[in-house]
């Protein structure tokens, strides 16, 4: 079968940089239709990220008083970094789903926000003998943006997004632009099949095995597939679920609360099936997903 | 902000000399080098690491965090490498010239004595904190701290079991705080160290159910820093060894008001989560106020406050 377990490299290029801490000025925070909020943020001395990896972002604009209701900071997946007019940008999606995200979007541009990042560990690298499929759902969606834009011009690489409605659906145009096989799923099927983005992974699966990999890739192994998953724990679950009944690896980006996002709060456990925890912001947010005890995930 | 030169930051707590009386509050940094890219620790007084017990420990089932106004609710249960690992390999790890407090956690007393001991005579490790007042593990903190006879068995057992200076952690769910003190003083102990998280629930009505896995948290944060200040002011006019404020500090006025309520040091806790480098920022901004005060020493604030005449 495909499912042999690959080799976790780094990304070409990788410095993995020590975080930084900054009241970054915000350059946009606007709603683009539907739901998603889209924040550009100027960030001096950001010092790159890679795919999967996640900032600390403070819940709204630091205004002249501290503000400590809400106090915790919110994590959220670096969506891509550019350089603007010389300087350093970073994009974040969003969608305003509490207090936390709601005072977020009332930033105006100048306003600054705290962000400490990039954090935890990235997607590993796929080899050149891999297929790769990736299935993003809600917010999820822009965790794996970087991920499917790095892999773009290399690799075989099939995207399958799903969220509530067409509204809810993030930064669609994005991936459209990368030029890559994309696969939508809404519940209300306002945007690609009726269903669950799930389902377009039991096809893509299904399809998969019909096909004929005996062909070698580009190091005279037989292509291997490969499933990069984030989203609702639920859909990550259910990914890991069929990827298992497959025989394919899968890697889950988990999403669980954190008060720090370094290591230290030690909020953000996620139990493991050898037993144990793991913490989701130092030692994840990838992690194999047949490492994660998804009985014990709440 | 820019340490004052003009004003003598240095305090003795309990027999640690400090740079300055700022501390970092057990459980909330670690074992110090997961701060390294945001803060040099030597800007600190010091830190106090995280409660250690004698074998390595497992934490609770997530969730173990919420949000609460102003604050956080949290049951991570100690988890910990234990003090072997930590004398091994965490020790080496942090800088030179960084003022190290171990904690000492335990669920018995002999236990607690023994940890103690084995960090005894340890090269760096400048001073001990027992935690006497962890407001979330079923079989141990909350009985040590919340009855006095417990509590002085204790004090009195890590006693004899150590020679560093002796800080406890007191819980604030107590009814007199000052008596828990006076307890800890009579045994021998060199300081106080108060608050620790004050025990609370948060509920989801939607499932009827405790938001933390483990049901009972404790609440840190902003919320608690007045509970905090009218426990440590308590404290001192109970006791005369140092006592070291805790609770919800953010900014240097904060920790400036638990000094004036008789605290000789402060520990910053929660705040460190969001804002990595604030403890250092505290640190400068207690001796700035000092000199805007025309103070020569920042142990000059300690117990100043003044009460209106009645």
């Amino acid at each position: 079968m495909w499912g042999e377990p690959v080799s976790e490299a780094s990304w070409p290029g990788s410095k993995g940089s020590d975080p930084i801490r900054v009241d970054a000025e915000v350059i946009r925070n606007a709603a683009e239709g539907g739901a998603c909020i889209r924040l550009a943020l100027e960030v001096p001395g950001w010092p790159g990220f890679e795919p999967g990896q996640f900032a600390m972002l403070s819940p709204g604009p630091r205004a002249a008083a501290a503000r400590s209701d809400p106090l915790l900071p919110r994590p959220m997946a670096v969506f891509r970094t550019r350089v603007e007019n010389g300087r350093s940008v970073v994009e974040i999606l969003y969608k305003v789903v509490g207090r936390g995200t709601a005072l977020l979007s009332e930033a105006m541009p100048g306003q600054r926000v705290g962000i400490v990042g990039p954090l935890g560990r990235a997607f590993p690298a796929p080899g050149p003998q891999e297929r790769v499929i990736v299935v993003a759902g809600g917010t999820g969606i822009a965790s794996v943006f970087e991920l499917c834009a790095r892999l773009a011009r290399s690799q075989h690489v099939e995207v399958l997004l799903g969220a509530r409605n067409a509204a809810d659906l993030m930064a669609v145009r994005d991936f459209e632009a990368l030029d890559l096989p994309i696969s939508i799923a809404t519940d209300d099927g306002s945007n690609g099949q009726v269903g669950l983005v799930t389902d377009l992974l039991e096809a893509a699966l299904e399809r998969f095995g019909t096909e004929d990999h005996s062909a070698p890739g580009p190091d005279a192994a037989p292509m291997r597939l490969r499933v990069f998953s984030c989203g609702p724990t639920a859909m990550m679950r259910r990914c890991a679920q069929i990827a298992t009944e497959a025989g394919v690896p899968c890697v889950v980006a988990l999403e669980n609360a954190m008060a720090c996002g370094f290591g230290v709060c030690l909020g953000c456990a996620a139990p493991l099936k050898r037993g144990g925890y793991a913490l989701v912001c130092r030692e994840g947010p990838a992690f194999d997903a047949g490492a994660i005890d998804w009985e014990r995930m709440p | 902000m820019t340490r004052s030169e003009a004003v003598d930051s240095a305090v003795n707590l309990g027999g640690i000399e400090l740079r300055n009386p700022v501390l970092t509050a057990s459980g909330t940094f670690g074992y110090g080098t997961e701060f390294a890219p945001f803060l040099d620790l030597r800007r600190l007084g010091g830190f106090v690491a995280k409660s250690l017990t004698l074998e390595p420990r497992v934490g609770n089932p997530p969730p173990r965090i919420a949000e609460a106004p102003s604050g956080m609710l949290n049951a991570i249960s100690l988890e910990n490498v234990g003090v072997e690992a930590f004398i091994r390999e965490k020790l080496p790890a942090i800088p030179e010239g960084v003022t190290i407090i171990a904690s000492v956690f335990e669920t018995d007393v002999d236990r607690y004595a023994e940890v103690c001991n084995r960090l005894t005579g340890v090269p760096r490790i400048a001073g001990l904190e027992l935690n006497a007042s962890c407001p979330h593990v079923k079989s141990g903190g909350i009985e040590f701290g919340q009855d006095p006879q417990i509590l002085g068995a204790l004090v009195r057992a890590a006693r004899r079991a150590t020679t560093l200076p002796l800080l406890v952690k007191l819980s604030p769910n107590v009814t007199h705080i000052g008596e828990m003190a006076r307890v800890c003083e009579g045994e021998g102990a060199n300081g106080v160290s108060l608050i620790n998280a004050v025990q609370a629930l948060e509920v989801n009505p939607e499932t009827r159910r405790p938001v933390l896995a483990n049901g009972l948290g404790g609440l840190s944060g902003p919320a608690i820093r007045p509970i905090a200040l009218r426990m440590v002011w308590q404290a001192s006019q109970a006791v005369t060894i140092p006592i070291c404020g805790i609770g919800g500090i953010e900014s240097a006025e904060d920790a400036v008001k638990f000094l004036l309520c008789g605290a000789t040091a402060v520990q910053v806790g929660t705040s460190n989560y969001l804002q990595p480098a604030v403890a250092g920022d505290v640190a400068d901004g207690i001796a700035s106020f000092a000199e805007r005060q025309g103070l020569a020493r920042v142990s000059d604030l300690v117990g100043a406050l003044e009460l209106p005449q009645r």
